[in-house]
């Protein structure tokens, strides 16, 4: 039998440091073991789990393949299809493997088109999925709705709009964002309605991914913008204006025009922008002539519509700015002027009285 | 038997193909990535090769470019590119790809290109 009465009484005959060292250290030891062991069960457990959802995912996709393979033309459902519906119903419930069905049908749904896709998605309807993502969008947290937004727009499915669509006003705009994306992915331009009521702002990104969203249908006809260009909602009329620009909307010009006035910068600007692009000859001459009204960022705008726009008439205007004290609008009148009267334009280098401008003129002649 | 390479990192799509070109008299020869693939054509010599552009490790166009440079194989090969991969699509063209398919595509309509592939080839 071993003996610890001697280290017992040399650790009480240690001084108080060294007691506590030891102490530590038997704590520290003890915890390591049992940690190592909770590790060695878990990487167990998570293993076991992997290996499980693996074998599930097998076997769940050969059912699927088979469910694919074995509809009739028609489309009506057989007792095969009916069988493996009731077989993968069982699994729906539990969440793990709820979460693997759906990936797998997304991943499918997303590589292949035709009537394989509307039979994934009516899967997706008779499984009872839908059921849970209609779940989701009744949730007080604001990303288990949004999740449930990206799976309806994920599946295609637009009969539940009405429960989707009182999202546009969300207070999160993670839930806005899935909202908008899903009334434009599943019904086109005419789910830009929402623009219609939204109180709220539209950020540059959920423009970005609408546009994007947008430009993907074959069938690019437009509906009419002009409620939107007239919105009070100030993001909502600049994502109005970008698609003007995009789908080349020359029948609202009047309305673009009207927006030269709007109380916000920004606004004006884009539609200067835009207007250049459609050719808006109406509104170069009205710009001309309140110049002096624009604030500096318009008068560049206005001379970038000029350089495109421009005409011999626009000559004494631009005549004007040849010696403007801003950089930008002295550049783009010198490059005007060269463009439509070149023997006046290099006549300027003898009436040029400073350096500054002898410079400019040398750099317009390099361009 | 004509022998088919099928080269998709996507499992279940993977399975999909496999099961119809089967059902069509093919002998498939499933790769998970662009390295399983050419191990694949290296050690079956298929028929017809079919591959995804993005895969792991080793992507669709080095594929194509081992089957044409490397093993210097005139295998007819269609690949597959999901939307807003127009240049790779040109690059796998000027790499000596036969055809391609964007995704999302019917598998009835791959089978047409596979059959009609096969076709030329073996008239040529």
């Amino acid at each position: 039998m071993i003996n610890y009465q001697p280290l017992i009484s040399h650790f009480k005959e240690s001084p108080l440091l060294i007691q506590i060292a030891w102490v530590a250290s038997c704590v520290l030891i003890t915890a390591i073991i049992l940690l190592s062991i909770y590790l060695k069960i878990m990487r167990y457990h998570l293993r076991k789990k992997e290996k499980e959802n693996t074998q599930f995912k097998n076997e769940y996709e050969a059912s699927l393949i088979e469910y694919l393979y074995s509809g009739d033309a028609l489309g009506e459902m057989n007792a095969t299809q009916e069988s493996i519906i009731q077989k993968i119903k069982v699994s729906v419930p539990i969440k793990a493997k709820r979460k693997i069905i759906i990936s797998v049908l997304y991943n499918l749904m997303n590589e292949v088109s035709g009537e394989m896709s509307d039979s994934i998605k009516l899967l997706y309807y008779k499984t009872g999925l839908i059921r849970y993502a209609l779940e989701r969008l009744e949730s007080k947290r604001w990303h288990i709705i949004a999740k449930g937004i990206g799976e309806l727009t994920r599946f295609k499915i637009d009969e539940v709009h009405h429960k989707v669509s009182k999202f546009v006003n969300h207070p999160r705009s993670e839930v806005r964002k899935e909202t908008q994306l899903y009334l434009v992915s599943l019904f086109r331009f005419e789910g830009l309605s929402f623009l219609n009521n939204l109180t709220t702002p539209l950020s540059e990104w959920a423009q970005i991914q609408l546009l994007e969203t947008l430009q993907k249908f074959d069938d690019q006809q437009i509906c009419d913008i002009r409620p939107w260009l007239k919105s009070t909602n100030d993001s909502v009329v600049l994502f109005a204006l970008k698609l003007a620009q995009i789908y080349n909307q020359f029948e609202v010009q009047d309305t673009l025009m009207e927006l030269l006035s709007h109380p916000k910068k920004q606004i004006r600007i884009t539609a200067i922008q835009v207007l250049t692009h459609l050719y808006g000859v109406e509104a170069k001459e009205l710009l001309k002539a309140n110049f002096n009204d624009l604030s500096l960022e318009e008068q560049i705008c206005f001379f970038g519509m000029l350089e495109k726009l421009v005409m011999p008439t626009d000559e004494p205007f631009v005549e004007k700015y040849l010696f403007h004290k801003n950089f930008e609008i002295q550049l783009l009148a010198l490059k005007i002027l060269k463009s439509i009267n070149i023997d006046k334009y290099m006549g300027l280098s003898q009436t040029a009285t400073n350096e500054k401008d002898s410079s400019m003129i040398k750099l317009v002649n390099s361009l | 038997m004509k022998k088919i390479v099928l080269a998709e990192d996507n499992t279940t799509l993977s399975l999909l193909l496999k099961f119809r070109l089967e059902k069509e008299g093919y002998t498939l020869f499933m790769a998970k990535d662009g390295k399983e693939a050419t191990e694949l054509i290296e050690a079956h010599e298929p028929d017809l090769i079919i591959t995804d552009i993005m895969m792991p490790f080793i992507s669709g166009l080095e594929v194509i470019s081992h089957v044409r440079i490397k093993l210097d194989m005139d295998t007819p090969i269609i690949v597959f590119s999901a939307a807003g991969q127009e240049e790779m699509v040109l690059k796998a063209f000027n790499l000596g790809a036969n055809d391609f398919m964007g995704k999302p595509f019917s598998p009835n309509e791959l089978v047409i290109r596979v059959k009609r592939l096969l076709t030329v080839v073996a008239i040529s």
